[in-house]
């Protein structure tokens, strides 16, 4: 998984910087549509993270609903099961304004 | 301590992918990234594409399936500048892999660049590799509740290929279940149904890629 490896480089970047000694826990959000197996990432990010300042360091998965926008009559609301449609007034040119998002928010290091 | 970070997973990936669609674009290049499942009709396609565009656009290839390294084979016999990509065990095609097999490519020769990626549903969606669209492959040996079941792939694609449709009556794929469930997940997405073995929809893929091209640069094809 390529995902782990861009947050371990991420997260090791931020602590050398800051010169830290170790990293104990990672946040990242992770929006619904990107559709992100939780047990595979931390698991990867486990095996990844040896030999780093990441080592035994705690993955916190942040998961945010998938949340669109209507164009139409600018109505916000969660998108279930996929459906694009506004509930207000049936539109279909929705545009997303929470999902999507895949970040490293930060770190806590020693 | 805590330290704020706030940095996106994928932008060191996007930066470099902005970086090669400048090159493309300043060789008047129209790039596609096509991905599906493992045998879904990759390169089964891109040897039909290669026919159908023939003295109307120019058709080059990356091909980054670890799967089969005959697949430059079967695409070099149409007379195509074709790159094979050594991805080893990667699960998807990301941008610095493209960017590295940039020097490899005679651009300037080539109208419509398709990137074949690693046979996979989910993880090529994730990677912006410098392309101008994402395309992908649904075949009917594969079950009309893919789009459901892969949303992302399906809502980052412009456009859907529904490959095998010969052989639609052997299976239980239900064509518009398939393309209502495309829709749901995308409602701008572009639906074609093609057969690379009988040849069926091959012309309408060929019109949208012209028309792609098209668009992109004001300008048919070359001269
Ligand atoms: N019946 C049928 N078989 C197809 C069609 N397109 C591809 N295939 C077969 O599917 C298999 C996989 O095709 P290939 O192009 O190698 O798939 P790739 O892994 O996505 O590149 C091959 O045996 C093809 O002959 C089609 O439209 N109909
Ligand atoms: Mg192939
Ligand atoms: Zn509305």
């Amino acid at each position: 998984m390529a995902l782990a490896r861009n947050i371990i480089d991420i997260a090791v970047a931020a602590a050398e910087k800051e010169k830290a000694d170790r990293i104990i826990g990672v946040n990242v959000v992770v929006g619904e549509l990107r559709g992100i197996i939780p047990a595979q990432l931390i698991f990867c990010f486990g095996l990844m993270s040896e030999n780093t300042l990441a080592a035994g360091a705690h993955l916190n998965l942040e998961t945010r609903p998938l949340l669109g926008r209507c164009r139409t009559c600018q109505e916000d609301f969660a998108v279930k099961d996929y459906m694009y449609v506004c509930p207000r007034c049936e539109g279909q040119d929705i545009e997303i304004v929470s999902g999507t998002e895949l970040r490293v928010r930060d770190i806590e290091v020693e | 301590m805590k330290i704020n970070v706030m940095t996106d997973i994928l932008e060191a990936n996007d930066r470099i992918a902005a970086v090669n669609r400048q090159l493309f674009d300043s060789h008047k290049n129209l790039v596609l990234n096509l991905m599906s499942s493992p045998g879904a009709g990759k390169t089964m396609l891109l040897e039909k594409t290669a026919q159908a565009l023939r003295g109307k656009l120019r058709l080059g290839v990356i091909v980054g399936d670890v799967e089969t390294a005959r697949d430059k084979e079967r695409l070099e016999k149409y007379d195509l500048p074709v790159v094979q990509l050594n991805t080893g065990s990667a699960c998807h095609l990301d941008a610095n892999m493209i960017a590295s097999a940039l020097p490899h490519v005679d651009l300037t020769n080539i109208d419509v660049l398709v990137i074949e990626n690693v046979g996979n549903l989910v993880c090529p969606a994730e990677f912006r590799v410098g392309e101008d669209f994402k395309i992908m492959i649904l075949s009917v040996t594969e079950g009309d509740e893919k789009p459901l079941k892969y949303p992302l792939m399906f809502r980052e694609s412009s456009l859907l290929l529904i490959n095998k449709i010969d052989l639609l009556k052997y299976t239980n794929f239900n064509l518009d279940e398939a393309k209502a469930n495309a829709r749901k997940v995308n409602p701008n997405i572009e639906i074609v149904d093609i057969s690379c073995v009988t040849g069926e929809g091959i012309s309408d893929w060929a019109a949208w890629l012209s028309g792609c091209y098209k668009r992109k640069f004001g300008t048919n094809s070359l001269a």
